[in-house]
C-alpha cells in the first residue's frame, strides 16, 4: 500500500516536494506507516494515485521523521493530509473544525478523486479556500484540542 | 431520305433538308459567313500593298478553315526566310475547285448568295497580287541589304576606334607600369606595344586591364596583387572561409548545434505552462528558488486568523521561545506541551 507511494523522511526533502511539484495539487499525507487508519488512507491514495498523475501528486511522510512540520502544521490526528498548489497551501471547508487538512480517512476512493478534483479546480480559478464536495456524513468526527493554556 | 450531315449545325438529320429553313441554322450560317468574310476582307486589302516580311515562326505559322471546301490552309506564304502576309489565303481562294466548292455550300445550306462574291477571289485579282508581291520582295531585299551595309559599317569604325585607344594607351602607360613595379604584366606589355598594329585581339583586353590599373586620376586605387597560393580562389574552387572551421574554437564546442534535449524538454513545460489560467494558485511561485533549513512553506495555521505570514511568525516565536527554555535551567515547570 504505501509501498506504492513515495516517502519523504526529511525536511528537505518535503521542502523539495513543496516547491517542486508545479501546476500539479500536492498530497501529503502525516502518519505513521503501522497505524491502521493510515493503512486505509494509504490503500485508496495508492489505487488512485495513477488516475490522479496529471493532476496530483501523492507522497507519504512520517511524522515523527518532521517533527518541525508536525507542529507547524498543528498534525495532533493522524492520518491527517495537506494540500498544496503550487508552494500555496490549500484550505478545504469539510465540515469539521479544521480546514487546514483533511483528518482520517476517506469513505471510498470516490470521495478522495472528488475532492482532489474539486481542488484542482479551485487553485485554477485562483480561489485558496474550497468547500470540500464530500458529503460531511463521511468525514471523521474529531475534536479539536486547544492550544496551550 | 439518308442521312445528311449539316456541316454548320455540326449535326446529322434524317429528315431532309427542312432544318435548313429554320431560325437555328440560319443564324449559325450568318455567323460563319460574317467570320470567313471577315478573313477575307482582311486578304483583299493586302491584294494592292502585300506585307513581306522576315519570317518569324511563333507569329506566321497560323492556319485557316475554308468552310466551302471543308479544309485547313496555310495563311501565309514562306519560303524559310520571309512571309508574304495572307499569301496562302489569296492562293487558295483563286483556285477553280475553291470556287465550285463555294458554290455548292451555298446552294446546299441555302446561304444569301449575295454575300457568295465577297468570298470569292477572281484570278485577275490574284494575278494582280502576284506582280505586287515580286515587286514587294524586290524592294524587302533591298531594305535588307542597306540594313546590312549599316551594322557593318557600324562594326568597323567600333574596331577602328579601338584600336586607335589601344595606340593612345600603351605609349603613355609603358612608364606607369615600370614605376609600379613588380607587375607581371609590365613587360608582356612593352613588348606587345611595338608589334601592336598587327595584333589585334589582343588589343580590347589589355586596354580594359590596364584601364582599371591606371592610377587614381580613373577613380580606382590600387590595393595590391591578392596571392592565393595556399589557400585557393574562388576561381580555383577553394572552400570559403566561412565553411572552414574555426581554429580559435574548434574542439571546445563540439558539432552541436540548437537546444540540448533538455532545454528542449523545458521549453515544452513552458509552453504548456504559458496556456494554464493566469490568475491560478502560486502562478508567480518561484519553484526553483533555494532557500535554507528554516525555510517554512505558507500555511495558515489552526488557531490563526489573519495573514498566513503572521502564523510563520508565530511559528517561528513559538520555537525560538521553546529552544531558550530548553537551554535555560531544566527545573523549570512552565513547559509548552508540544503536539503529539
Amino acid at each position: 500500500m504505501s509501498l506504492f507511494l513515495p516517502k519523504l523522511s526529511s525536511k528537505e526533502e518535503v521542502d523539495g516536494a513543496i516547491k517542486g511539484v508545479a501546476e500539479k495539487v500536492l498530497v501529503l499525507r502525516f502518519g505513521r506507516d503501522e497505524d491502521s487508519s493510515c493503512l486505509q488512507l494509504d490503500e485508496i491514495l495508492s489505487k488512485t494515485a495513477h488516475n490522479l498523475s496529471n493532476m496530483a501528486s501523492i507522497y507519504i511522510v512520517d511524522v515523527d521523521k518532521v517533527p518541525v512540520y508536525t507542529r507547524y502544521f498543528d498534525i495532533s490526528y493522524i492520518p491527517s493530509t495537506v494540500f498544496f498548489f503550487n508552494g500555496q497551501h490549500m484550505k478545504v471547508d469539510y465540515g469539521s473544525p479544521d480546514h487546514t487538512k483533511f483528518v482520517g480517512s476517506f469513505k471510498t476512493k470516490e470521495d478522495f478523486l472528488d475532492l482532489v478534483e474539486v481542488i484542482y479546480r479551485g487553485a485554477m480559478r485562483g480561489k485558496m479556500m474550497i468547500k470540500s464536495p464530500i458529503d460531511p456524513q463521511n468525514i471523521p468526527k474529531f475534536d479539536l484540542l486547544y492550544h496551550g493554556i | 431520305m439518308g442521312a445528311f450531315h449539316c456541316a454548320v449545325c455540326r449535326q446529322t438529320f434524317f429528315c431532309g433538308k427542312k432544318h435548313i429553313f429554320g431560325k437555328s441554322h440560319q443564324s449559325r450560317l450568318k455567323v460563319v459567313i460574317l467570320k470567313f468574310i471577315e478573313k477575307v476582307k482582311e486578304a483583299r486589302r493586302t491584294i494592292k500593298t502585300p506585307q513581306v516580311e522576315r519570317f518569324d515562326g511563333t507569329q506566321h505559322g497560323g492556319t485557316f478553315w475554308c468552310y466551302c471546301c471543308g479544309i485547313e490552309m496555310e495563311k501565309n506564304v514562306t519560303n524559310g526566310n520571309v512571309v508574304v502576309l495572307h499569301g496562302g489565303l489569296l492562293e487558295h481562294m483563286a483556285t477553280p475547285e475553291h470556287k465550285k466548292n463555294t458554290q455548292r455550300f451555298w446552294w446546299e445550306y441555302k446561304a444569301d448568295p449575295k454575300l457568295m462574291d465577297k468570298v470569292l477571289i477572281t484570278t485577275e485579282a490574284t494575278d494582280r497580287f502576284k506582280v505586287e508581291v515580286d515587286k514587294a520582295l524586290a524592294s524587302y531585299v533591298e531594305k535588307e541589304d542597306t540594313i546590312l551595309l549599316q551594322h557593318t559599317h557600324m562594326i568597323q569604325c567600333q574596331e577602328r576606334h579601338r584600336l586607335e585607344v589601344l595606340q593612345s594607351f600603351t605609349e603613355p602607360e609603358v612608364e606607369q607600369e615600370l614605376s609600379n613595379g613588380g607587375q607581371s604584366q609590365g613587360t608582356p606589355v612593352e613588348q606587345a606595344a611595338r608589334p601592336l598594329g598587327s595584333k589585334e585581339r589582343a588589343g580590347p583586353s589589355r586596354v580594359n586591364a590596364k584601364a582599371d590599373g591606371a592610377g587614381p586620376g580613373k577613380g580606382l586605387t590600387f590595393i595590391g596583387h591578392q596571392d592565393p597560393s595556399n589557400d585557393g580562389n574562388v576561381h580555383t574552387g577553394a572552400l570559403p572561409p566561412w565553411l572552414q572551421g574555426d581554429p580559435l574554437k574548434e574542439g571546445s564546442e563540439g558539432a552541436e548545434v540548437g537546444p540540448s534535449l533538455q532545454d528542449f524538454l523545458k521549453h515544452k513545460e513552458q509552453e504548456k505552462v504559458k496556456k494554464l489560467p493566469p490568475n491560478r494558485v502560486g502562478a508567480n511561485f518561484d519553484h526553483s528558488s533555494q532557500t535554507n533549513a528554516d525555510w517554512l512553506p505558507s500555511f495558515g495555521r489552526v488557531w490563526n486568523s489573519g495573514r498566513r505570514w503572521q502564523s510563520r511568525n508565530q511559528f517561528r516565536e513559538e520555537e525560538g521561545k521553546k529552544k531558550r527554555e530548553k537551554q535555560g535551567e531544566s527545573g523549570d515547570s512552565k513547559r509548552m506541551k508540544p503536539n503529539p
